[in-house]
């Protein structure tokens, strides 16, 4: 076991700092929310949401330097030794995390770029455009530069907003983007936070948090993380009793036992399970533009490895395109195969490597009694798989870099098969020309589907995007409507 | 499908029966000292030539009897392909039975085909070392005449002819009553419920083990079913308080699995709760490690091989059979004490596929292993459906 140097730098500051052997009581929970509630209201409450904007920019420009602290802790304790962090003996192995928990387990390649992909999208433009989607010109009034969006005048805004004093996130432990999402989004509402993070998976959100706090210490004064494995009841009854708000990301069975233990005037966001899917119209399958087109759904089953729900289980590729769907496949193994090498698969627990070495299994065999079942597959591991074959109900894949091709003769034919899903689709990529995009486009999101994007984004949503079709950040606040006389002068609301 | 159709019927049923009645006569002699390796490969050679549809595998894989040296290189057909293909050496028209895979959401089950031939070797096949790991016979205590009464929580052939377990358990039935043993009224105490589950009738279950008129010198029980059949029964003694103590050499065994049709106990759990309210110890309580693509067990008991060293308790399986436990990462057979798929060389299997690759995991124990269970993700690593 060795100890990063420049760890030792970091100050023990949240509660998921505290060793291993530390036990969280009810009564540090709640002092923790108590903390919280004063320190928000003296340092970010009065905060401009401008400044907040610009320090996130800061913060995340600084992340994307190679030399950054928190940059190299993060892809330093994924490089250990082929092994999860918190299973190769990792010193930011997470305060009372059962020993061998799963967890998250990444090449640092593959964090580099997820971390690369988040943090970019942090620019002041692309703040800017979603407070102005989800607030609308009440995000005006907040004198953050946007443009008009309702015509409105500023001094004719009729709203204030608020954000939940105390905002609790129970987030998941796949992948670490979306907590690192939920703390932003929550400064954005000028909240307290207090983030349970899953365990084995604290790392990430916490060098965020510091971050964060080494940027502005009253800022990370309002910041607070914890880890302990999820059916802790008294100390996730007193996190919830100090909450305004809990956001959870998880399994139904999950949320629905959270949802139950939140006091009823809480106001509780619950983030399930979703899937998602690629789609390939034939005249993308040109070729000249089949080799760029394979680079990027390469890209999206490579990204955090395939384990957040934006990732594809499966892509529905079109007949009688100038490549073939069983040539794109192939193209897609061959690309798989090139990234394995520059980009490998982390480290994955027995039960995933054996859920994928028996799905393969089955397919090699299907293999050779139909001839309209293919596999591709890397020798000696499971690294990667292509599994081609002409059924068109959706197949879950067991992930980690296993990916499903499916032929179909329209989009009509892919909706019989995800029927099942209905409601639990998050992303489809489609390829497409300009001139059919809008029609495929159109009929997604007539079934169903929450967020359509080009091949080689499914993992990386832009700020704005709507979390399973809501608006992710107007979820979080309250309005005041003030109905006014026009005389009144309103120059003065925030 | 034509593919499936045996190449030459006649010389397939002399060919295979004469293997089939060699390996009885070993089986019946309790040979520990059969030699596998020549058996398996020439199984191997039989397979590859008459079951079509598994002759079709190997000679993609380009493994050939004339290339196979040993039988750990024998080609492997996954236990779930038996679910989208025919594995069978057996002509459509001479099947006489089929063994589905259990578990009552599955839409398309495994099916296992056998004609009289294959079920008398399956049944050769099972009643020696279901009577080793047992330590039959069983006695009462000061009793030099051997005897039991046997309960079993699963329904009666009839309710479930497709149950390759309870094949097993009316296989055991016969055995024990044709052995001429002292014993008492034999039951099936479970029934299939309208939704096709397996549901017990308690009263019966209550009037074998706790007889209103109890007799001096009381029959030792042995309780065949499975995990979930235990659950169901502990869960109602529980409920109407009811705690029994079974007559001293009573035996319990087991076979794992849940399928979702009762909560999940972890085994030592199990276990205990079998202690305490049936008052049978960790001694006599054995476990069973089968499926329906298969035609030989592993037990989990404190039998030992016959010359062996002392082995820590784990599954083993007959010397008619092998299992290996292979790493999901390689292929390779993993080293002793670490974990990978459970894959079993059956050479009981006879009329269908010999060399079975499980989804289960196990941890490899010398020459036995640990069962630790189904391959899946407990908890999907995030927000995935992992259903299917």
């Amino acid at each position: 076991m060795t100890t990063p140097k420049h760890f030792l730098m970091l100050p023990n500051y949240f509660l998921a700092d505290l060793p291993p052997e530390a036990t969280l009581s009810p009564a540090m929970i709640t002092a923790a929310c108590e903390a919280l509630r004063r320190n928000r209201e003296k340092y970010l409450a009065p905060r401009k949401l401008e400044d907040i904007v610009q320090l996130l920019c800061e913060v995340a420009g600084g992340w994307l330097e190679p030399d950054n602290k928190y940059r190299r802790l993060a892809l330093d304790s994924f490089r250990s030794a082929g092994l999860p962090a918190q299973l190769a003996g990792d010193p930011l192995a997470p305060a009372g995390a059962a020993p061998g928990a799963p967890g998250p387990g990444f090449s640092a390649a593959t964090v580099a770029r997820g971390l690369d992909d988040f943090f970019r999208r942090f620019t002041p433009e692309n703040f800017q455009a979603l407070l102005a989607q989800d607030l609308g010109d009440a995000a005006a009034a907040t004198r953050v530069a946007v443009a008009e969006p309702s015509g409105h005048p500023p001094q004719a805004a009729r709203h204030f907003w608020h954000g939940p004093q105390l905002l609790v996130h129970v987030a998941a432990g796949n992948i670490p983007n979306p907590a690192l999402m939920s703390l932003t989004l929550g400064l954005l509402t000028r909240s307290a936070q207090f983030m349970k993070c899953a365990s084995g998976a604290s790392l990430l959100p916490r060098l965020f948090a510091h971050s964060l706090y080494e940027a502005d210490h009253k800022l990370g004064a309002c910041l607070e993380l914890a880890e302990w494995r999820g059916g802790n009841e008294a100390v996730e009854a007193a996190v919830f009793a100090g909450a305004d708000c809990v956001t959870a990301t998880g399994s139904d069975a999950v949320l629905a036992a959270i949802r139950a233990r939140v006091p009823s005037h809480v106001r509780f966001l619950g983030y399930g399970q979703r899937v998602s899917f690629g789609y390939v119209a034939r005249e993308a399958l040109s070729d000249e533009a089949v080799a760029e087109l394979v680079a990027r759904l390469a890209d999206d089953v490579v990204a955090w490895d395939q384990n957040g729900c934006l990732s594809p289980h499966v892509i529905y590729v079109e007949e009688r395109g100038a490549v073939e769907s069983d040539r794109f496949a192939q193209l897609l193994a061959v690309e798989l195969m090139n990234r394995e090498a520059a980009e490998p698969r982390g480290p994955i627990s027995m039960e995933e490597s054996a859920a994928i070495a028996s799905r393969r299994s089955i397919y090699e065999t299907l293999a050779v009694h139909r001839g309209d079942v293919k596999i591709w597959q890397s020798q000696n591991s499971t690294a990667w798989t292509v599994v081609f074959e002409h059924e068109g109900r959706f197949h879950f894949s067991p992930l980690n870099r296993f990916i499903f091709v499916k032929p179909v003769p329209d989009l009509a034919a892919v909706f019989p098969g995800v029927d099942e899903l209905k409601g639990k689709i998050s992303t489809v990529a489609v390829a497409a020309r300009p001139e059919r995009l809008k029609d495929v486009a159109a009929q997604l999101a007539r079934w169903g589907v929450t967020r359509i994007c080009p091949p080689g984004q499914m993992q990386n949503p832009p700020l704005t995007w709507r979390h399973d079709g809501r608006p992710a950040l107007g979820d979080l606040v309250t309005w005041t409507d003030f109905e006014f006389e026009p005389q009144i002068n309103t120059d003065d609301h925030r | 499908m034509a593919e499936n159709q045996p190449v030459n019927k006649h010389r397939m049923n002399k060919a295979l029966s004469s293997f089939a009645a060699r390996l009885r006569l070993a089986m019946a002699r309790q040979a520990h000292h059969l030699d596998f390796d020549v058996l398996a490969l020439q199984l191997y050679a039989l397979q590859f030539q008459l079951n079509p549809a598994y002759g079709k595998i190997c000679a993609a894989r380009g493994l050939t009897p004339g290339t196979v040296e040993d039988w750990t290189q024998i080609p492997f057909v996954p236990a779930k392909a038996f679910k989208e293909l025919e594995f069978s050496s057996i002509p459509p028209d001479e099947r006489t039975a089929v063994f589905h895979s259990s578990g009552t959401l599955e839409q398309k089950p495994s099916r296992h085909f056998h004609c009289a031939e294959s079920l008398a070797l399956y049944e050769a096949s099972l009643w020696p070392w279901f009577a080793a790991n047992c330590r039959l016979p069983l006695a009462a205590p000061g009793c030099a005449e051997p005897g039991c009464q046997l309960l079993i929580l699963a329904p009666p052939p009839e309710q479930a002819p497709h149950s390759s377990l309870v094949h097993m358990f009316e296989t055991v039935r016969q055995n024990l009553g044709a052995a001429g043993w002292r014993s008492g009224r034999s039951v099936f105490c479970g029934r299939l419920e309208s939704h096709g589950a397996w549901g017990l009738d308690f009263e019966s279950v209550l009037a074998l083990l706790k007889p209103d008129l109890p007799s001096p010198i009381p029959l030792p029980q042995l309780i065949l079913g499975t995990a979930f059949s235990f659950v169901h029964l502990l869960d109602f003694l529980a409920e109407n308080q009811l705690r029994l103590k079974l007559p001293r050499g009573s035996r319990v065994m087991e076979t794992g699995g849940y399928k979702n049709r009762s909560r999940f106990l972890p085994k030592a759990e199990l276990h205990a709760l079998i202690t305490q309210q049936l008052g049978v110890g960790r001694e006599n309580i054995l476990c069973e490690y089968g499926m329906s693509e298969l035609s030989s067990q592993a037990y989990e008991s404190d039998v030992q091989a016959p010359g062996s060293r002392l082995q820590p308790r784990a599954f083993r399986f007959p010397p008619w059979a092998r299992g290996q436990i292979i790493s999901p990462e390689t292929g390779r057979e993993v080293a002793d004490g670490e974990t990978g798929l459970i894959r079993i060389f059956d050479l009981a299997n006879v009329y269908s596929v010999a060399a079975i690759q499980t989804e289960d995991l196990g941890i490899r124990r010398g020459d036995g292993f640990e069962l630790i269970g189904r391959a899946q993700r407990a908890e999907p690593r995030g927000c995935s459906l992992m259903t299917a």
